[in-house]
């Protein structure tokens, strides 16, 4: 038997307690990614159209927010201005112009790390107000007239109360937006009567129509599912009176990913056919545009059509990527004898939109972009082998119990008008053991920086062609590489670098992609796709991605890029087929590193198989050797880029310590004058005569009040130089690194 | 425990009452063939059939039981026999052709191992099954003795059995013997008495020996006697009157007193009279609303004199959110809405709050149950996904739905016959064949799928023979179903037939329970021929008021909560006491552990805290489990973990724990110590103990203290206190602590504690 003395238990114990803290520590001590500015919050969340409102923006890595940009030229801000006229950090004063469409609207900041990711502000032409005092109980409910929008934050594990005051057989239309307006919140809204009993609840985040029984005083409670609140839970809650036969209002939401493969380019709003609820086979003619609903549950729509022989013909549906929660599916049957004998033979099963790329799976670790191109839509090819009648039946995959008459679809059958849409976002990857990050990336490029933002494509119709990136309107020292999708492939990288000397600025950019359909030549819109909140750890918080408009890429000279790796001249590297082209390369770095090697992969059609390369980031000038014998690249001039892992010493913003160190030193000026003067004063106490002492101790109370007003003036002059300070310390950061574009010919 | 779950033995603890054997291996004499025994003549013993004769004494003796030679695995030592007797093909082999044919000595049977073990002669862990002089002994021996045929394809088949009588008034302390006839395809009918199993459902009220001799004790009541015999069961129900005089019934409200007063008169026992008002609005609240009346509502119902006053408490309870959280807390347990991971909170949060706003809203039950059962998309979209999440497999999908639905256990039938039911292994997989197009898409929540109808015919293979049943609700035919549908819509479909014998009557029976103490039906998910209720009427009359409301569960609850039998004492008369089955009077209950909770709370005027949720959320409405955690007094009183489907995972019983948590636990004193709890508001705000006695009282107990209990309390809450040293507590501390024992008191008192 084992025979372990108490000491030599108690010393392995504190080894192996150790040597848990030293693996957790480690484990987190590091961070990923290089910061990046994002506008988080913009409170309150919407105005009135023809008005001017003042607002609050909050985010990250946000120093000094100077611009608060929107979307429309409509919608402008300034900086808010104390009474002395001074600036207040991140405040603006917002008009709305009268002629802005009521809708949704993207704003953005400038502050020193560049252009932020996107927050929605929503515009609207119903009064709005915002809460002001807690209202977590039925006793401080916050009293609403007919109609408002309330604009307010919820409490962390508590419930918003609201009252108004209701009429029997009125109806009061009510919506809670949330999630459609980059909340994180999942709305549950509940009216009371006036005795707080809950009559009614919502929790799908849909407009609610009530029409109380009993005139009197109304509840409405709003909560998260979970509870949960803060700043990131916000929300606009609208009460509006609507006759009883109005149509429900329109209220905006931002479209999931998804969404940018719909519609095909040309598609007329209205449908040619709408679909007859009460026809058991609806018989139609090729081709086909119907729109329809999944209703009542378990519908199943059937149409009936004659087809060809030798026809082809292409099949698209849309319903999820209405951002509704449906699964078409469809099913094609051909008709085998007639009359009562007639059957139903099974030709074609059609369901779900693969995604371009591998979606993440939420395994342990990254496996894959947490943006999901595909949708439970359908998109196929029907070849009619032999000709005859033919029937379709669609259905909802979800529509089994569920009754939901907002559950509406588009069918469309037509010959073939080849086409494609685009989307992009920022790269993700594993930056270290069991990253599982799906931080929202806007293009804020450092000054020496080259970014990768991952690029797909839905195709339709048996396109296949090389589709063209084009980004016009870069701001200057900006330059884009790697632009086209290659044919029959569904996703690419694009690289946007800015040059060491680059100027700080922003563009809106056009990003394009252009191909041509035959002998035609198609540009089409890419859609940007970004994360509504920077999710750290989606193990516990689901990441929320959406399409944003704009492309705005701006450059911050602010910071560097903590390295430049480049080819070592800026030229043509040219190599015969099937022999080897020693690279030579250059490294330029700006920064500690962890760790002194990093391994490179390669991007580029034909060279993603060359093999993984170590660099030393001590040695200014590494190489690498290419083998065109082993790559198999047939001849023709190539664009590659390097890419890897890298772990910088980050610093955030040390430029920032020394205006700090001089705040606290005028501030320590400041106190201690106060302090003197206080002293002497206080000191002529004892020998100031009796009829003055009245207004001397009257000084001295000021000046106590002043010397007060210093000190804490003092305070926090010294927790923020040592809130900066702290940020500025070096921690360890994993980035993703990528090389500068290298062009290489191949000869034949 | 789990009985839900397929790997627990549940089936097999039913039969371990019965006693088994185990052969030791040993070397057989011998080496004649079977085919080479001599046939039998005219002078031998008339042929021994092994099908129907053998395997049922190995049954009668218990030999095949799960504990013993049909244990799960390689039966006992080696020697295996199949579960009851259900394949006697497999026995044969075991017994005749196993064990190097040591088992049976044809040339001289007493000599053979399986009888000189069951005899005890050879030593057998399992004891002396047959005597020597039985008629088992000889026909087993004689079998042997002829031949060791199998006669299993080619014997008679058991068509049907009879037990005589079937019913019968037995007074108490009498005996009655029952005689059970079989009945044969080739129509000889035998009394298999001797041979058959019988099993008393209540021993309390009547007791029945190997040989089906009942005896009645001193009891009254109904009483059920299961026979078994060759797979089939039946059934002798007897009424064991008291036959007390029953003269003074109170007027009937609705069919539930018409059929428990027929019931009581049959019987012979008074019911006790109706309770109070004070009782009624405490009580009726308690089981409506899972919460102590508030003073405003007792005050109200106090001051109506309307004759429908009882009526409207019941429709105002009904009208209130706690009604929904109350019963979403009971349905959510036996959902499973279970938190094993910190990111299930999403889902278990969606699906509380579905069930418990359809609660709210008196979604019609077969609609909601249908919504459940076919549920598709995401949870989000759809909160009823979420059972998917909980209950992947298509097996434990078809066990939970007819456990909980159904009121049907079919985990035995899994793997054998169902001992005590008429469900085969086949059954078992054509139920669940109709969750075999349950299809899974991934989602961004780890472990979360969205549920979709995977086109294709359901079917489900048959684990034993492979062949694949296609979807057949229980008890009726095939349903064809066509690859389009999702098979889950006709289940339901067929749930929801007002013609279905298990969907309404599992409910009802369920909701019974829930304000009865005791269902028509125990356990209330166990309905089987076998189980017979206590007063069919009275079920049968509930079932057809559900299904004739639309399965209203509302009007359920407001049918039996209006009738008089609900609102009879709980203080027994000098003829009822002993019935605890036949509703004769109220039956208490000890407060299950969140209502317990809550009522301390409510009584101190304080709310318990729990994690992620807003203050003043009630126990009764926590969305899952995890709250268990936090909450010792949750745990000690019984709040179950959501893993299983039977409501019996929560612990209604009383215990010590129970006891020294309410006299000693930290959490108990520091609610009675709070300094912000109503007594020491009161106290600060100068209140007179008198009024703040009779208000404890109010709250507490919905009626005022009577004037011994005001003195009683009064004389104590002014006692003087010396403290440690000796010296005199000032009073103000004194009124403090002393209140605090006040309270205390209240707490611990049975009238607290129950619900009666």
């Amino acid at each position: 038997m084992l025979n372990l003395s108490r000491n030599t238990i108690l010393w392995r114990h504190g080894l192996i307690l150790a040597l848990l803290l030293y693996c957790h520590g480690t484990s987190y001590a590091q961070s990923v990614c290089l910061p990046l500015p994002r506008l988080l919050t913009i409170t309150p969340m919407g105005g009135t159209v023809g008005t001017t409102i003042d607002v609050t923006v909050s985010g990250e890595n946000q120093d000094d927010v100077t611009e608060l940009l929107f979307d429309h030229p409509g919608i402008k801000a300034v900086p808010k201005l104390n009474d002395q006229g001074v600036k207040i950090a991140n405040a603006f004063q917002i008009t709305i112009a009268a002629d802005v469409p009521p809708g949704l609207y993207e704003t953005r900041t400038w502050s020193r790390l560049g252009i932020s990711t996107s927050r929605i502000f929503s515009v609207g032409n119903i009064p709005e107000v915002s809460r002001t005092q807690a209202n977590t109980s039925r006793e401080n409910a916050m009293a609403l007239t007919v109609p408002t929008i309330c604009n307010a934050v919820l409490t962390n594990k508590a419930i918003d109360h609201y009252s108004f005051q209701a009429v029997a057989g009125k109806r009061y239309n009510i919506y809670c937006a949330a999630r459609g307006i980059d909340s994180k919140m999942e709305p549950v809204l509940t009216i009371c009567d006036s005795q707080g009993r809950d009559l009614v609840v919502e929790r799908k985040g849909v407009p609610l129509d009530f029409v109380p029984k009993q005139d009197g005083l109304h509840y409405i409670k709003l909560h998260d599912l979970t509870y949960k609140g803060g700043s990131e839970y916000f929300y606009r809650l609208t009460l509006q009176e609507l006759a009883v036969d109005a149509p429900q209002p329109t209220f905006f939401a931002t479209q999931p990913i998804r969404s940018f493969s719909w519609p095909p380019a040309g598609l007329s709003e209205s449908a040619v056919t709408i679909e007859d609820e009460g026809a058991e086979v609806q018989v139609m003619s090729l081709p086909i545009d119907v729109a329809g609903r999944f209703y009542p549950a378990a519908d199943v729509d059937t149409f009936e059509f004659a087809a060809q022989q030798g026809e082809t013909w292409w099949i698209e549906v849309a319903s999820d990527r209405f951002g509704l929660n449906t699964d078409p599916a469809l099913l094609i049957q051909l008709a085998k004898g007639d009359g009562e004998q007639r059957q139903w033979l099974d030709v074609l099963e059609l369901s779900d939109i693969a995604s371009p790329v591998k979606v993440s799976s939420n395994g342990y670790a990254y496996d894959g972009p947490p943006f999901d191109g595909g949708s439970t839509d359908i998109l196929g090819k029907f070849e009619v082998k032999e000709t005859g009648t033919y029937r379709i039946s669609l259905n909802d995959l979800f529509g089994g119990t569920r009754k939901d008459p907002q559950n509406k679809y588009r069918l469309i059958i037509r010959k073939a008008q080849p086409d494609f849409a685009v989307a992009a976002w920022g790269l993700h990857a594993e930056l270290r053991n069991g990253d599982r990050n799906a931080l929202s990336k806007p293009a804020a490029l450092r000054v020496g920086n080259t970014v990768a933002f991952e690029v797909v494509t839905v195709r339709r119709d048996g396109f296949d062609g090389e589709i063209e990136l084009t980004l016009t309107g870069l701001p200057p020292g900006v330059t884009a590489t790697g632009l086209k999708i290659p044919a029959g492939k569904m996703r690419s990288v694009v690289l946007l670098t800015a040059a060491e000397n680059a100027p700080a600025g922003w563009a809106n950019v056009e990003f394009t992609a252009k191909s041509k359909v035959g002998e035609t030549e198609v540009v089409r819109p890419v859609h940007i796709g970004q994360m509504a909140w920077p999710i750290v750890d989606s193990w516990s918080e689901i990441p929320n991605p959406r399409l944003v408009r704009g492309f705005p890429v701006s450059v911050t000279t602010s910071e560097s890029a903590p390295l430049t790796l480049s080819a070592r001249e800026a030229r043509v590297w040219e190599v015969k087929q099937g022999e080897k082209l020693q690279l030579p390369l250059q490294l330029k770095t700006r920064a500690e590193f962890s760790g002194s090697v990093v391994s490179l992969k390669t991007w580029g059609s034909g060279f993603e198989a060359h093999p993984a390369f170590n660099i030393n980031l001590t040695e200014q000038f590494p190489e690498t050797t290419i083998d065109t014998n082993a790559l198999k690249v047939p001849a023709g001039d190539y664009t590659i880029a390097f890419y890897g892992v890298a772990v910088p010493k980050y610093r955030y913003h040390p430029d920032s310590i020394a205006p700090a160190q001089e705040v606290v030193k005028q501030a320590e000026i400041a106190a201690n004058v106060a302090a003197e003067e206080l002293k002497k004063q206080q000191d002529a106490l004892a020998s100031v005569a009796a009829e003055n002492k009245a207004a001397l101790e009257q000084q001295i109370a000021e000046l106590t009040t002043k010397k007060q007003a210093a000190d804490v003036a003092l305070q926090n002059a010294n927790n923020q130089l040592k809130s900066v300070t702290d940020r500025a310390a070096p921690r360890d950061t994993a980035e993703i690194v990528i090389s500068e574009p290298i062009t290489i010919r191949v000869l034949p | 425990m789990d009985r839900s779950n397929p790997s627990h033995p549940f089936c097999y603890i039913v039969l371990a009452v019965l006693v088994c054997f185990s052969i030791w291996p040993m070397r057989a004499s011998g080496n004649e063939t079977l085919d080479n025994k001599p046939a039998a003549n005219a002078n031998t013993p008339r042929v021994v059939s092994f099908a129907n004769d053998v395997v049922p004494i190995l049954t009668k003796a218990g030999c095949n039981a799960g504990t013993c030679h049909a244990k799960a695995g390689n039966g006992q030592n080696g020697f295996a026999l199949s579960l009851l007797g259900f394949e006697p093909k497999e026995d044969y082999t075991h017994i005749a052709l196993e064990g190097r044919g040591r088992r049976v000595f044809a040339a001289s049977p007493d000599h053979s191992l399986l009888l000189m073990k069951a005899t005890n002669r050879v030593p057998h862990r399992g004891g002396t099954k047959l005597a020597p002089d039985s008629e088992s002994y000889r026909l087993i021996a004689d079998w042997i003795s002829q031949g060791l045929k199998y006669d299993g394809e080619t014997a008679p088949k058991l068509v049907s059995l009879e037990v005589q009588p079937q019913r019968g008034v037995l007074p108490r302390n009498s005996q009655q013997q029952l005689k059970t006839i079989a009945t044969y395809s080739d129509q000889q009918t035998r009394d298999v008495s001797e041979f058959a199993l019988y099993e008393s459902n209540d021993t309390s009220m009547a007791t029945v020996d190997a040989h089906g001799l009942v005896k009645t004790l001193d009891i009254p009541g109904k009483v059920s006697i299961m026979v078994r015999f060759q797979g089939q069961v039946v059934v002798f129900d007897a009424a064991v009157p008291q036959g007390s005089p029953v003269d003074q019934l109170p007027p009937s409200k609705n069919f539930i007193d018409d059929a428990v007063f027929a019931n009581l008169k049959e019987l012979g026992i008074p019911p006790s009279a109706i309770c109070d008002d004070s009782t009624f609005i405490r009580r009726v609240s308690l089981d409506i609303a899972g919460r102590l009346p508030t003073q405003e509502e007792v005050a109200l119902f106090m001051q109506d004199t309307s004759p429908t006053r009882r009526e409207q408490v019941v429709d105002r309870l009904l009208m209130t959110s706690e009604y929904a959280d109350f019963f979403a807390n009971k349905w959510t347990a036996m959902l499973k809405n279970r938190r094993d991971d910190a990111s299930d909170i999403i889902s278990n949060f969606a699906f509380y709050s579905w069930v418990r706003d359809n609660l709210l809203s008196n979604k019609p039950y077969d609609e909601m149950v249908r919504e459940l059962l076919a549920a598709t998309g995401t949870v989000i979209a759809n909160p009823p996904v979420a059972w998917y999440k909980r209950v992947k497999d298509p097996k434990q999908q078809l066990e939970d739905v007819a456990q909980l639905f159904l009121g049907v256990r079919m985990q035995c039938a899994q793997c054998h016959h169902h001992p005590f039911e008429r469900w085969s292994q086949d059954d078992y997989y054509s139920m669940a064949a109709f969750f075999s197009q349950v299809g899974r898409k991934p989602t961004a929540t780890r472990g979360e799928d969205m549920i979709f109808h995977k086109r294709g015919l359901a079917g489900y293979a048959n684990a034993k023979t492979g062949i694949v049943q296609r979807p057949t609700p229980l008890g009726s035919p095939t349903v064809a179903i066509s690859p389009d549908e999702d098979p889950r819509l006709r289940l339901a479909d067929w749930m929801s037939s007002p013609e279905n014998p298990f969907f309404a009557r599992s409910l009802v029976n369920r909701y019974w329970k829930h304000f009865f103490k005791r269902g028509l039906i125990e356990p209330e998910d166990d309905i089987r021929d076998s189980n017979p209720p206590s007063n069919p009427q009275l079920l049968a009359a509930l079932e057809k008021h559900f299904i004739d409301s639309d399965f209203n569960l509302k009007e359920l609850v407001r049918v039996i909560t209006t009738s008089q039998t609900y609102q009879l004492s709980a203080i027994p008369n000098e003829y009822n006491a002993n019935d605890m089955q036949n509703y004769s009077h109220y039956y208490p209950r000890r407060l299950q552990a969140e209502v317990l909770l809550d009522s301390v709370d409510d009584l101190l005027g304080l709310r318990t805290e729990f994690p992620n949720l807003p203050s003043g959320t009630r126990a009764i409405a926590l969305p899952d489990n995890s709250y268990n955690n936090a909450s010792p007094f949750l745990r000690v009183f019984g709040r179950p973990e959501n893993e299983s489907v039977c409501e019996c995972e929560r612990i209604q019983s009383s215990s010590l724990a129970q006891s020294l948590h309410l006299m000693n636990s930290g959490d108990v004193k520091g609610k009675l110590g709070n300094g912000a709890n109503r007594v020491n508001q009161w106290l600060q705000s100068g209140k007179a103990p008198n009024e703040i006695i009779v208000e404890l009282y109010h709250i507490a107990f919905a009626r005022e203290p009577n004037e011994q209990e005001l003195a009683t309390a009064l004389a104590y809450v002014n006692e003087p206190k010396l403290d440690a040293e000796g010296k005199p507590i000032d009073p103000p501390r004194i009124l403090r602590e002393n209140f605090q024992d006040v309270v205390w008191a209240l707490v611990n008192s049975k009238e607290f504690l129950f619900n009666h």
